[in-house]
């Protein structure tokens, strides 16, 4: 029996070269290729955020909101401004519900192209990679369009409602893009052999450990668990609208990637549902005036939860009287999957399998360390 | 659902302070917190969702809350358990729920409440620091910073400190 401590194995970092693992590292030990033991280690992107929030009003925190993750800011705008509402008990327009929807699927949509496109270039199918971010460009111009910003939309979902009305003639764009994603989509499901023979099997999660170490979204559907916010605890108009949970068994990378890409078709449904119905009238509570003084009421708390693409996210707002909060807590579900998940997955296996298991799980480092 | 949060009153003298829809908020107290956990984790409770800290400073308290949610009740439990900001300890409940390690390291990290029983505590997101825990409210980082980065001598730093 060697002895962990002494200098018997091999130590290394996977990462934290933005390429290969974004802004993350793991220290890995090695008894040859087999890795005995893995210690994430985060805060490359540590920001602090709920310090930041507490600093701040209301409108300064909606566009901060954006930053929390690159992958899916709207996301991040649609949780702060859902907390908010909730907190300071506002309505928020039918037409505004809406728009948030589809925006929201749509940004699931291109955080699942970046995820993939990322997992195929470190399975060395570059061709994929570049596939996957092509097309997530057309998704990123109707963004461009709808809120002013490509990636990052400053605020564009605001506690009331939408910061400004949809473009016209905006359906028929986003119907376009609808119809490249499919094309897409039916792209990615001709399987590359070599894909797939790189990612069967590598990396299995099992049902039980994945709930035990707090596992949500597509990393816990793929281990056989139906379980999704928007079910669950439907929030603005996801009990109106049909859509499918993909659940998948195996619990391995090539069915997390095979949950990525039901998920897309499932959510480009769920804007089909949506599009021709979206009704006419106010897109922000009246109430509410993007940038005007606001006060918070004293002493009330929320806790709010979201599917966000990655998994689930949540806020637990307090405010007190005046302009600003007295404390928010943010958890977004990469803080789970790529700590202790993948540590527990990365045990035993092989060293070729490292950038594998770390992008099949769909991780953010920045809503990791916020 | 009642007869779980009947038991918890009954046994544990937990208070509700409100339910909303699919939330119920409890207030509990620290000695009863583990019995508490496994209680409700073998009602279906097996998602550990969250773990807050806040710091009140005028109340000389720090309160913790654990928000654990259930698929099969589709009910969040939001446990708020008081402990003294002086010295700020409680046992960990990394035993019932795995998930809650990294989050107990987290607060460990950010607000230096030590979780006794937790197997690792090492620091998470902070690199050689050496200051006070970040997030408490007496924290100040505007003039951490200032006193830590910035001179009075320095002519281009010498705004910082008007």
């Amino acid at each position: 029996m060697k002895d962990l401590n002494k200098e018997q194995y091999q130590e290394f970092l996977f990462g934290p070269a933005h390429p290969g693992s974004g802004n993350f590292s793991v220290k890995i030990k090695l008894d040859g290729e087999k890795v005995i033991e893995s210690k994430s280690d985060p805060g490359y992107l540590h920001r602090g955020f709920e310090k930041l929030m507490e600093y701040r009003n209301i409108w300064q925190n909606a566009i901060l909101s954006d930053r929390i993750c690159v992958f899916e800011p709207l996301a991040w705008n649609l949780l702060f401004a859902e907390a908010m509402e909730k907190l300071i008990n506002i309505e928020i327009p039918e037409r505004a519900k809406y728009i948030r929807v589809i925006l929201a699927e749509l940004s699931r949509i291109q955080s699942h192209f970046i995820w993939l496109g990322a997992f195929f270039s470190a399975s060395g199918f570059d061709a994929g990679f570049k596939i996957a971010f092509g097309y997530r460009d057309y998704i990123l111009d109707l963004f461009s369009a709808v809120t002013g910003g490509r990636v990052y939309p400053a605020g564009y979902i605001c506690p009331g409602g939408v910061r400004k009305d949809l473009p016209r003639d905006i359906e028929s764009k986003i119907l376009k893009v609808l119809g490249k994603i499919r094309e897409a989509v039916s792209y990615f499901e001709k399987e590359n052999p070599a894909f797939v023979s790189r990612t069967k099997g590598v990396g299995i999660l099992k049902l039980e450990d994945a709930i035990r170490l707090g596992a949500s979204g597509p990393v816990l559907r793929a281990t056989g668990f139906r379980q999704d916010v928007r079910k669950s605890e439907p929030y603005e108009i996801y009990q109106k609208v049909a859509f499918n949970l993909p659940v998948l068994k195996e619990g391995d990378a090539y069915s997390r990637f095979k949950i990525g890409l039901l998920e897309i078709a499932e959510s480009v449904k769920i804007i089909e549902q949506l599009l021709d119905k979206i009704p006419s009238g106010n897109f922000i509570n009246a109430k509410m005036k993007f940038g005007a003084a606001f006060n918070f009421p004293d002493d009330r708390e929320v806790y709010v939860r979201n599917e966000i693409a990655r998994g689930e996210g949540t806020m637990y707002v307090k405010s007190k009287a005046g302009p600003k909060l007295e404390r928010i807590k943010i958890k977004g579900p990469s803080f789970l999957h790529l700590i202790p998940v993948l540590e527990f997955l990365l045990k035993g296996t092989e060293v070729a399998d490292i950038p594998i298991i770390y992008w099949s799980l769909n991780g953010c480092p920045a809503d990791m360390d916020r | 659902m009642r007869n779980i949060i009947l038991t918890l009153k009954s046994k544990f003298g937990v208070e509700i302070l409100k339910e909303e829809k699919k939330q119920i908020w409890l207030k509990a107290d620290k000695k009863n917190l583990l019995k508490i956990c496994s209680l409700i984790k073998k009602n279906g409770f097996n998602f550990f969702s969250s773990l807050t800290a806040v710091d009140i400073l005028e109340k000389n308290v720090i309160e913790l809350i654990y928000h654990i949610w259930s698929e099969e009740k589709k009910t969040i439990l939001n446990i708020k358990i008081k402990i003294d900001r002086e010295r700020p300890e409680i046992s960990s409940v990394s035993n019932v729920y795995d998930a809650s390690q990294i989050h107990e390291r987290e607060i460990r990290e950010l607000f230096g409440v030590n979780f006794l029983g937790n197997p690792d505590l090492s620091s998470l997101f902070l690199e050689d620091w050496s200051g006070p825990a970040p997030f408490l409210k007496s924290f100040d980082w505007r003039n951490y910073v200032r006193k830590k980065f910035y001179s009075k001598e320095n002519k281009r730093e010498r705004g910082y400190f008007t």
